[in-house]
């Protein structure tokens, strides 16, 4: 048998060991002009005029990596180098042209002074079947049966050698699979050994390789070897994808500096265009999408004017859409609204309407930004976000600018619907401006529902029951906030009034993009489908609907159906009990509109003594009220107190489901989440949220795949947050 | 002056191990083809895996380790190569140059858990030391040697006074768990220290054959059983370790198996254990440690031959008829079947 090979082998690893004290891997990749891989046997100019080999950790001469070079100086005819040709024979039987053309390569590389055969079918055929099967398990990649081949032969037959070029290649194959494992499974230091003991393993026949021992050097903090490496690829390879692709992969691991280094290493065409040209735009792209990210970087002045160069040139939406981000973050409002505007013209989905809207929020034009993105509202929680905080900047200005009818109906409904208190409060303060009192006071009692804390709604609220004569409840507040309140006391006393005004510029700052997903508290949409009457606060009867409005209303998604106007009367407190089932029923409905679900609840309940369909109105309101109260457990009982008819009955279950699932998640109970969303989907298709909070589960479970696919159907239909968690996924699985 | 004797006379009976555990190139294989045949025609996969078809179908480095040393004794250079081949490409990519312990047929990347498992590296590096002189291979010599130093640099930890053989690299130690350190007393394969020490010489290796016999001493006296557990606490005085195997089981079932191999064990510890370790009909018995109650009586002839491989070797009792001949039922008592039967045929033949 032929040892030298597994000498070499051995040695070089033993060497690895020996020198990896004292940074075994310096002699990969000698720093300067020179730079090239020791005994790379590709380049034969490389061979010709290399310097000596590194000194430290420099292995033992044996192996694949000293094959004798015929000296340059003497120009050697064919054959008089021995070479063996049995593999051409066999792969140009096989017709396998890659792989001849690769061998012929590979021998061209280690004898400069051979020339390949005009014919490989012609090279004399050895006859020897056996070497032959041996060939087709090598090109077949049955590495390891081909060892025990090998190895049984020699035991057959001693004395029988295995042609030189079979075990190299084997044995470089097999480093190969073991870099590759080791690669994928970031044993980052072993990929670096693995390459550095077997060189020939490092060329430009096999650039993926190259690439992951390069991101091997950067993801173990030595970018200077990283770069070397990719730099090395640069140097000597050329096929014109991998160089490419080269800077695509150094890209995300090293730092501006040496990737403009490694830029310019780039051929020019021709034409005189640069193979790097689009790669350029995408570093650009790149810096500015980072800069989105973390406000406090910089970015090149060269970068802006090549990503606007191709924002204007290229048309592509996403890079005015970088820039316009880019510019909502450094607060320059006003070059945001242009760059979104012109993505807005070009497109009008979530992702433009939702940057146009917060530029113009930010320039101080909140109508434009809530008629621009009313119709995305729906769309995801940053862009809801985004559309309240138009709506409280909206109600804030002073003085309060008069509204379209249409458009505060829609505002009140979307506020009432995200349970938004800073909006109810503004709210309050707008109906307040305009003297409707009685307005003012639900809305102020809405925002303290949703946020008992509130003081600025509690201060409100007192005040525009004592405008309303409603001394007792003023004094009920009062008596709740004291201690916690200084000007809540003051309500009564003459002058307090007048300082009401000032308490309107508590103004909602525009909620940051978040670049990062914040992953840890994951809050679902909440149910919106079973939301009861909406307060009927703005009783003006709209204006007469000329043409334009109309055909303006029909572009937008139409507004959630309103039930039948409610009997009014129920403003005042009033024990139920005394009431007859049907009046209790009104009045739990009126209740549900004025958004006081627990008193609705306690009227229902009274209702629930009626028959027939009084009775299973009223468990039907009772649920509604009690899911609206947050309290998911009784609106489930109240579901069973009185038949329901079909429609209710799933529109309750799908809802109670929903919360569900939402609960399980908030508690980190995964599995229970699916599980209730898998019931509910089997009585209700599966809106794009309820999607995405499934996608979430997975993901926690790090069942990354059904995440991964469930995000991405999501994120077709242009949900922001899909695409937040997609990037989790894919992070994750990384 | 003591100690420096010690280790001369350590030295010395590892050569004669090392000599007696070799299958010198050319003579007769202690597995025989036939038996290599049928072992392999079940578990080696033809890329070169040892198939734990117990375990999920799964390979691990003690199975490639197994392979590599009864290939090795079968003296079939060809399997040898490629269960070798298919370890060192698809498990040997770690970062410190130990093997992932763990390959999964059905994961991706197959290697389903990167850490490691000390004594899947031990027979490793013993197997490819063994073969890399007996058919003068350097390359195996240099691979043993490269698994022997990671070994000393990676899987040794100093506990209780003792130098002790760490499971694996991590998930074991004192920060790991609240036990910790804990350790596995099986995962001492005697027979490979004086080859490695021969391989790659340090005193380590001495103390580890040393301190090894000590635990399982130490060990033996934790409970009613009177047996070393599968999993030993070094936490504070020696105990069972909590989650992990409470018995005398799967695990410590083999520790006599390897300090017979080992060629130099202690006769009335070996007496000790083939009392407590089998019951009248030569079944091998799990034991609960704490109580000493029997848990599992197992029949299969590759746990059998354990209790009978002492009796033979301490009072030249021959082995059953069933125990004699092998057929393989499951990779792992299979396995220990061969190490017992090629260990009687090399060293007691009058048994057979």
């Amino acid at each position: 048998m032929r040892a030298t090979v597994f000498i070499g082998a051995g040695t070089l690893l033993l060497g690895g060991f020996a020198a990896s004290q004292a940074g075994y891997l310096d002699w990969v990749w000698p720093q300067g002009s020179g730079t090239r891989l020791v005994a790379d046997n590709m380049t034969a100019q490389l061979q010709d005029t290399a310097p000596s080999q590194p000194a430290a950790g420099t292995p033992s001469s044996a192996g694949p990596a000293s094959q004798p070079v015929p000296s340059a100086a003497t120009a050697l005819p064919r054959n008089t180098v021995k070479v063996d040709e049995s593999a051409l024979r066999y792969f140009a039987a096989k017709g396998d042209t890659k792989r001849l053309d690769a061998e012929i390569a590979r021998l061209r590389a280690l004898y400069p002074q051979w020339t390949p055969p005009a014919n490989p079918l012609a090279v004399e055929n050895t006859d020897d079947p056996q070497l032959d099967a041996m060939w087709k398990l090598y090109s077949d990649g049955k590495l390891t049966e081909l060892r025990k081949a090998i190895a049984d032969r020699q035991t057959a037959e001693p004395g029988w050698q295995a042609p030189a070029d079979l075990l190299d290649r084997l044995a470089v194959a097999e480093s190969r699979e073991q870099l590759v494992n080791a690669s994928n499974l970031k044993q980052y230091d072993a990929v670096i050994r693995i390459g550095s003991v077997t060189p020939s393993l490092l060329t430009c026949g096999d650039v993926d390789v190259l690439w992951r021992v390069a991101e091997a050097f950067a993801r173990t903090q030595r970018p200077d070897r990283a770069k070397d490496a990719y730099g090395y690829i640069l140097k000597n390879c050329d096929n014109p994808q991998e160089r490419v692709a080269t800077l695509q992969k150094a890209l995300p691991l090293l730092a501006r500096a040496p990737i403009d280094d490694l830029l310019a290493m780039e051929r020019k065409g021709a034409d005189g265009k640069g193979e790097f040209d689009s790669i350029r735009g995408d570093i650009a792209r790149q810096s500015m999408a980072n800069a989105d990210a973390d406000s406090k970087l910089t970015v090149a002045d060269g970068d802006i004017a090549r990503v606007q160069k191709l924002a204007s040139d290229g048309g592509l939406v996403s890079d005015d859409l970088l820039l316009g981000w880019y510019y909502v973050r450094r607060d320059k409002a006003q070059d945001a609204e242009t760059w979104f505007r012109k993505a807005h013209d070009k497109e009008d989905t979530a992702d433009t309407a939702e940057g146009l809207a917060l530029a113009l929020v930010n320039l101080g034009r909140p109508a434009d930004a809530e008629d621009v993105l009313y119709k995305w509202r729906e769309t995801s929680d940053d862009v809801r976000k985004v559309y309240l905080a138009a709506v409280a900047n909206l109600l804030a200005i002073t003085p309060p600018p008069p509204l379209d009818p249409v458009v505060l109906q829609r505002m009140s409904q979307e506020v009432a619907g995200a349970k938004d208190a800073a909006s109810a409060q503004q709210f309050g303060w707008y109906a307040d401006s305009l003297n409707q009192v009685q307005t003012a006071a639900q809305w102020f009692q809405l925002a303290l529902d949703w946020k008992p804390d509130d003081e600025p709604s509690a201060y409100g609220l007192a005040l525009a029951l004592w405008k309303l004569g409603d001394k007792a409840g003023v004094k009920q507040i009062q008596t709740a906030w004291a201690g916690r309140s200084e000007r809540i006391p003051t309500v009564g006393l003459p002058s307090v009034e007048t300082s009401a005004l000032g308490n309107r510029m508590v103004i909602r700052q525009p909620p940051t993009r978040d670049a990062a997903p914040q992953s840890q508290t994951y809050v679902s949409p909440q149910p919106q489908t079973y939301v009861a009457p909406q307060p009927q606060i703005y009783a003006e009867p709209a204006p007469a609907a000329g043409p334009a409005q109309a055909e303006r209303q029909a572009e937008r998604p139409a507004a959630r159906p309103r039930r039948a106007a409610a009997p009014s009367g129920c403003s005042s407190t009033l024990d139920p009990a005394g009431l007859a089932p049907e009046q209790a029923l009104t009045r739990g409905w009126c209740l549900m509109q004025a958004n006081r679900p627990i008193e609705a609840a306690a009227a229902f309940d009274v209702a629930l003594r009626g028959t027939g369909k009084t009775q299973s109105d009223a468990a039907y309101g009772q649920s509604l009220a009690y899911m609206r109260a947050g309290l998911t457990d009784m609106a489930a009982v109240s579901a069973t107190k009185a038949p329901l008819d079909s429609n209710r009955r799933i529109e309750i279950k799908t809802a109670l489901l929903e919360s569900q699932a939402t609960t399980a998640y908030n508690r980190g109970r995964y599995n229970e989440a699916i599980l209730a969303l898998d019931e509910r989907s089997r009585i209700a298709p599966e809106r794009t949220g309820l999607m995405v909070l499934r996608a979430y589960a997975y993901l926690r479970l790090k069942r990354y795949d059904d995440a991964e696919q469930l995000f991405r159907a999501a994120a077709a239909t242009g949900s922001h947050d899909a695409l937040v968690g997609l990037n989790s996924v894919l992070e994750a699985k990384r | 002056m003591r100690r420096f004797a010690a280790i001369l006379f350590w030295l010395c009976s590892a050569v004669l191990a090392a000599t007696a555990a070799s299958t010198p190139a050319g003579a007769e294989a202690t597995v025989q083809p036939s038996e290599w045949n049928l072992y392999k025609a079940r578990f080696l996969d033809p890329a070169g895996r040892i198939v734990d078809n117990a375990n999920g179908n799964i390979s691990h480095s003690e199975g490639q380790g197994y392979g590599l040393l009864l290939s090795y004794l079968a003296d079939d250079r060809g399997d040898f190569d490629r269960i070798w081949s298919f370890t060192r490409t698809e498990m040997l990519v770690r970062n410190d140059g130990l093997a992932a312990w763990k390959w999964d047929p059905l994961a991706k990347p197959h290697v389903s858990d990167t850490n490691n498992a000390t004594d899947g590296d031990l027979l490793m590096a013993y197997s490819l030391s063994l073969a890399g002189a007996a058919w003068h291979r350097p390359d195996l010599t240099s691979a043993a040697s490269a698994m022997a130093i990671a070994i000393l640099a990676s899987d040794v930890e100093r506990a209780g006074g003792l130098l002790l053989l760490k499971p694996g690299s991590v998930g074991f130690g004192a920060k790991d768990r609240k036990d910790g350190p804990v350790v596995n007393p099986s995962y001492w394969v005697f027979e490979a220290f004086p080859v490695l020490a021969a391989q790659v010489p340090d005193q380590t290796w001495s103390r580890l054959d040393e301190d090894g016999r000590k635990l399982i001493a130490t060990a033996m006296g934790i409970g009613k059983a009177g047996l070393p557990p599968d999993w030993v606490s070094l936490r504070a005085k020696p105990s069972t370790a909590g989650d992990l195997s409470n018995d005398f089981g799967y695990n410590a079932l083999r520790v006599p198996l390897y300090l017979l191999r080992s060629g130099n064990a202690d006769g009335s510890l070996l007496r000790t254990l083939r009392q407590r370790m089998a019951d009248e009909d030569g079944n091998l018995l799990v034991v609960d440690i704490s109580s000493g109650e029997k848990r599992e009586a197992l029949s299969d002839p590759g746990y059998r031959i354990i209790p009978a491989l002492i009796a033979c070797a301490l009072d030249g009792r021959k082995l059953a008829d069933d125990l004699k001949s092998f057929s393989p039922t499951d990779y792992y008592p299979s396995t220990l079947h061969l190490l017992a039967l090629s260990y009687a045929r090399r060293r007691h033949a009058e048994c057979l």
